[in-house]
């Protein structure tokens, strides 16, 4: 079968290269219908605090404004949004929770207009005392971000997702505490105290990060005749669906979102953001309404849980974990939105792809008056295995083991339950380990520090995928899906895989995506899940439109479908010549005209049954230098392994990889959202820094295992987050080699490294 | 976003002295008058745009001195032969400004003018002995660095004159210019800078206090890295803290001192 193999498995270029080089693809920001409004929101100024009064009459007397709508004017609409805890204001009502959280929204002729509008509305606060980090929010008699209780929406689904119950606080009715989250098995407290060694790493600081997708949210909503369309910058269409509908409640199929080429996510842009204040805008005045942020408003949109990370773990003589002990508190900032569900991963993803015979993991998510928190690529796991695997290298270096031995002794075997439960792990570690040692050993001179990281993440979110082919008359091909292309590569991923099961060249299929009004139900784009269960759901639809050809000649050539076979790009009778899709199709309708649609679909059942859908691994080292007068680090050597089954694209698995390993290294070493007081300090492209050129390894391997072990076409699995989960754990400890102290916290930045390795305090003193 | 403005396009110096004032400011490349009019720090209600103006662009030799138009780019001086021949170090920090955007837009008068407390050019025209010269519909005159820059975003220009060119003396010091550079901008800058005609030792440092700082002395063995560091007072920004500013001071005073004794020169 594989050697047979034409269209998948081969390098391919992504089929949006040149739209996307040359300035010619089509992005939220370029779509205006005719008669579109502009619309600026008015922003908090406070962290917390009261709203007592709004003025908008010197606003509304200002030329060009059209209007201007505030919470008060949302009474007759569901206000809120939010698909886990529906606690998210459309505008802040009563009082404002974070710095930049939406008060207002002025809708006016022109952009110019709506910003000198929203200068003049004038918004009167009492302000209020405000819990800006995680320990002032857990403090005794902290002041309440949130007052009132949500109920969590009842959907099986995320508790599927989540290995253990994830609990709703008491959404914030008597503290700040979101979420919480427990994970246990074994006798953890009679392990530890039969260890043979118990080495802890306390309070490990994750940063804040910000996702700089180089687009920020922007939507445009038209609102008319009981229907609203909507074109966003959403990863997911079809949940942001669900919560306008809810909003307006309106029946699912009047409201349409649609998604054109997105300018990166990395889960940034999953679930609803700013599409509800677009929405309203056009729902007040009647107009198709346009919002476009910038990315000072964009970081204040949404940024990753920050996390602080206790671990303990106990070894016996020989290395072998027997008992691991995890606190987590996420910072998840003013609104729930998906940090419940990155809540319950970081505590399914902190403890590694090892054997852990004992287990308590316990994980709180907190709310603050900061900006709110939610998916962003990893989701959990860099901030879950920073500590995680930090403290394996620290036992490593206790147990005189060196960072690959210690794993070889503890990481799980193929097909060996990681959480209890679940489907155990479709990867060879061992193998992958094998790789990487080799790849790092072969390069490593005699002063060479190096860390490795490894991670499994239960990916693929939760398993509803459809997906639609329709074999057009002349031969040509349209897949349909909800997944969204956000840069990804899932368009050319789609069309090879069309290709294949069809047996017709490459440049025949055509791909449309994420259009809820015209294509067909993707849950999410998420999780690394669209090659997998997307390409799944379009395998099936494949087999559809093939059998569906096979009944239609059949009933031409008056032959048993027994007589017919299904080959590449058509059908064979006996030995005749093969007759195209194309030709079947017209002789059955009786003219160049018609065409055959195959529907595909993907639940929780067969293959797919058992969660999660798969498991997505990252493999990573590095090898680092430490400048000793500056403290600046420099990375010698990147290797990571894709172990990703069956790589579809190559050429799109190793440049994913590559992408999400200089993401990580951002987090590792210079990427950092600071909160001085109420605001940010550092919420624009210049001072949050993010990785240039020049850091990139001097030396890159990029390697991918391919063993067929997914549950995807081919054997494949989901890639794309992998590498970026164990990279700040992979960096720390490499510094950690270099400069023979543990850090606590990324990112190493040159000053960090040099306190630490002088043993100065964190900050100055003064 | 940009606020509401007009822009007048002189083709001579004279009418373009006679635009210039508080609420009619001098632009040239942008680079950072848009930044703070986006940030809405500054609101003119109208620019004058100078890239007109071919005086303002010329680099000529004038006596014992290199003339560099206060319109010339960091990208066309660092790429001028006679710039590389009389002054080569300036000709190398030029080609290490910002990044590729800057050097190619950003003129030397406009970084001047602007008197960002980390701009490169300032701390290395310093150790050069640079002269600027401010002209207006009255008058004309000449100020050192030191004259001319009085602390962060702060000159001694008045709002009526424009800086027309920077003289650097030639042959100019040679010497070296590091900086440790971790964001966008360099944390601290250090040039060390000798003559052939036996002129003192010359030691900038920029980019870590309000103002760049001057040492001199007859010999490099008189510098004390030590007390140098120590004797400044670093900004603490997000790319450090008074104690590490304090620290990469001291660390690029002996680098770039070691590197000039050493034989070494850019450019």
């Amino acid at each position: 079968m594989s050697d047979q193999r034409t269209q998948v498995g081969v390098p391919v270029l992504r089929r949006d290269l040149y739209a996307k080089v040359t300035g010619a693809a089509t992005y939220t920001v370029d779509v205006s219908p005719p008669g579109t409004l502009h619309a600026k929101v008015v922003r908090s100024s406070h962290a917390h605090a009261r709203i007592t009064r709004i003025e908008r009459d010197a606003a509304l007397a200002t030329p060009g404004v059209v209007g201007i709508v505030v919470a008060e004017d949302l009474k007759d609409l569901f206000p809120r949004f939010g698909h886990i805890v529906p606690d998210h204001c459309i505008l802040a009502i009563g009082k404002v929770r974070y710095y930049g959280e939406p008060v207002a929204l002025v809708v006016a002729e022109s952009l110019f207009a709506a910003e000198d509008a929203a200068a003049a509305v004038e918004v009167h606060y009492e302000e209020l005392d405000a819990v800006m980090t995680a320990g002032d929010a857990l403090a005794d008699g902290a002041p309440l971000v949130h007052e009132e209780f949500y109920r969590a929406a009842t959907d099986e689904s995320f508790a599927a997702m989540a290995a253990a119950p994830t609990e709703d606080g008491d959404g914030g009715a008597r503290d700040n505490v979101a979420h919480t989250v427990e994970l246990e098995w074994g006798d953890v407290d009679a392990a530890f105290a039969d260890a043979h060694l118990v080495v802890e790493n306390e309070r490990v600081h994750y940063p804040m990060l910000y996702a700089y997708a180089m687009e920020p949210y922007n939507a445009v909503a038209d609102f008319r005749d009981g229907r609203l369309h909507v074109t966003s910058t959403a990863q997911h269409p079809f949940m942001v669906r669900t919560d306008l509908a809810r909003i307006f409640d309106l029946p699912l199929s009047r409201v349409r979102v649609e998604v054109p080429y997105l300018g990166g996510g990395y889960g940034s842009k999953s679930y609803t953001k700013v599409e509800p204040l677009a929405a309203i805008g056009s729902w007040a005045t009647g107009r198709p309404v346009k919002l476009v942020l910038d990315v000072e408003e964009s970081i204040y949109t949404t940024r990753a849980d920050s996390a602080d990370v206790t671990v303990r773990s106990a070894f016996d003589a020989e290395g072998r974990i027997i008992a691991r002990e995890f606190d987590v508190v996420l910072d998840s900032g003013a609104y729930a939105d998906n940090s419940p569900l990155v809540l319950a991963k970081t505590v399914n993803r902190c403890f590694g792809p090892y054997r852990v015979p004992n287990l308590r993991a316990r994980g709180r998510s907190v709310y603050t008056n900061t900006s709110p928190a939610s998916s962003y690529r990893g989701f959990g796991a860099p901030q879950g295995s920073l500590p995680g695997e930090l403290n394996i290298e620290k036992a490593a270096a206790e147990l005189g083991l060196d960072s690959f031995e210690i794993r070889r002794r503890n990481l799980v075997r193929p097909g060996e339950e990681i959480l209890r439960g679940k489907r155990g792990i479709d990867a060879d570690l061992l193998g992958d380990l094998e790789m990487l040692a080799n790849s790092l050993q072969s390069h490593a001179r005699e002063d060479s520090a190096i860390g490795i990281g490894f991670t499994a993440s239960d990916a693929g979110a939760f398993p509803v995928s459809t997906a639609q082919i329709r074999l057009q008359v002349d031969g040509s091909v349209l897949v349909l899906s909800g997944s969204t292309e956000m840069g990804q590569g899932s368009e050319s991923a789609l069309a090879q895989i069309a290709a294949e099961e069809l047996g017709v060249p490459l440049d025949a299929v055509s791909v449309a995506q994420s259009d809820t009004g015209t294509g067909p139900y993707e849950r999410t784009t998420g999780a690394s899940r669209t090659t997998t269960l997307a390409g799944l759901a379009l395998q099936r639809a494949c087999t559809e439109a093939k059998q569906k050809v096979v009944a239609m000649a059949a009933e031409v050539f008056g032959l048993p479908e027994a007589d017919i076979a299904s080959v590449p790009g058509g059908v064979q009778v006996a030995d005749r010549p093969r007759v195209p899709f194309g030709e079947v199709i017209s002789r059955w309708f009786g003219a160049a005209a018609g065409e055959v649609t195959g529907v595909g679909l993907v639940r929780r059942e067969g293959v797919t049954q058992k969660m999660p859908p798969f498991w997505e691994v990252g493999v990573v080292g590095v090898d680092v230098e430490v400048d000793p007068d500056t403290g600046a680090v420099k990375v010698r050597q990147l290797a990571t392994v894709a172990d990703v089954g069956f790589a579809i694209n190559p050429r799109a698995v190793e440049g994913q990889d590559l992408g999400a390993a200089t993401q990580g290294l951002g987090g590792a070493l210079f990427e950092e959202l600071i909160y001085d007081g109420p605001q940010l300090v550092n919420p624009n492209m210049v001072e949050y820094r993010v990785p240039r050129m020049q850091d990139l390894a001097e030396r890159i391997d990029t390697m991918i295992a391919e063993r067929g072990d997914g549950v995807g076409p081919y054997g494949a699995k989901g890639a794309g987050e992998g590498t970026l989960n164990p990279m700040a754990a992979a960096v720390a400890g490499a510094v950690a080699k270099a400069i023979g102290r543990w850090p606590t916290r990324v990112p190493l930045t040159p000053e960090r490294v040099w306190r630490l390795m002088n043993d100065l305090p964190e900050e100055d003193g003064e | 976003m940009l606020g509401t403005f007009t822009v007048s396009r002189p083709t001579e110096l004279g009418q373009a002295l006679d635009l210039i004032g508080e609420e009619s400011l001098a632009y040239w490349g942008g680079t950072e008058l848009f930044l703070a009019m986006k940030m809405q720090l500054l609101m003119p209600g109208n620019l004058v745009d100078l890239k007109g103006i071919p005086q303002l662009r010329e680099i000529r030799m004038s006596g014992d001195e290199l003339v560099i138009g206060a319109g010339t780019t960091h990208d066309e001086i660092a790429t001028d032969p006679g710039v590389r021949g009389a002054a080569g170090l300036l000709s190398s920090v030029t080609s290490r400004v910002g990044n590729s955007r800057v050097r190619a837009q950003g003129t030397i008068g406009g970084n001047l003018c602007f008197a960002e407390p980390r701009s490169d050019l300032a701390t290395v025209l310093l150790a050069l002995d640079a002269m600027v010269q401010l002209q207006s519909s009255s008058g004309e005159r000449r100020l050192s660095i030191t004259e001319f820059l009085l602390g962060p975003y702060w000159t001694a220009r008045e709002p009526e004159e424009l800086l027309v060119a920077v003289c650097v003396p030639i042959p100019a010091a040679t010497g070296v210019y590091l900086k440790f550079q971790f964001t966008e901008r360099p944390s601290v800058a250090v040039t060390a800078v000798v003559s052939d005609g036996g002129q003192p030792c010359r030691l900038a440092i920029g980019a870590v206090a309000d103002v760049p700082a001057l040492h001199t002395a007859e010999s490099w063995d008189e510098f004390d890295a030590a007390s140098i560091a120590a004797g400044i007072e670093p900004v603490p920004d997000l790319t450090g803290s008074v104690t590490y500013k304090r620290h990469l001071t001291e660390v690029l005073v002996k680098k770039a001192i070691a590197a000039v004794r050493a034989g070494e020169r850019d450019g």
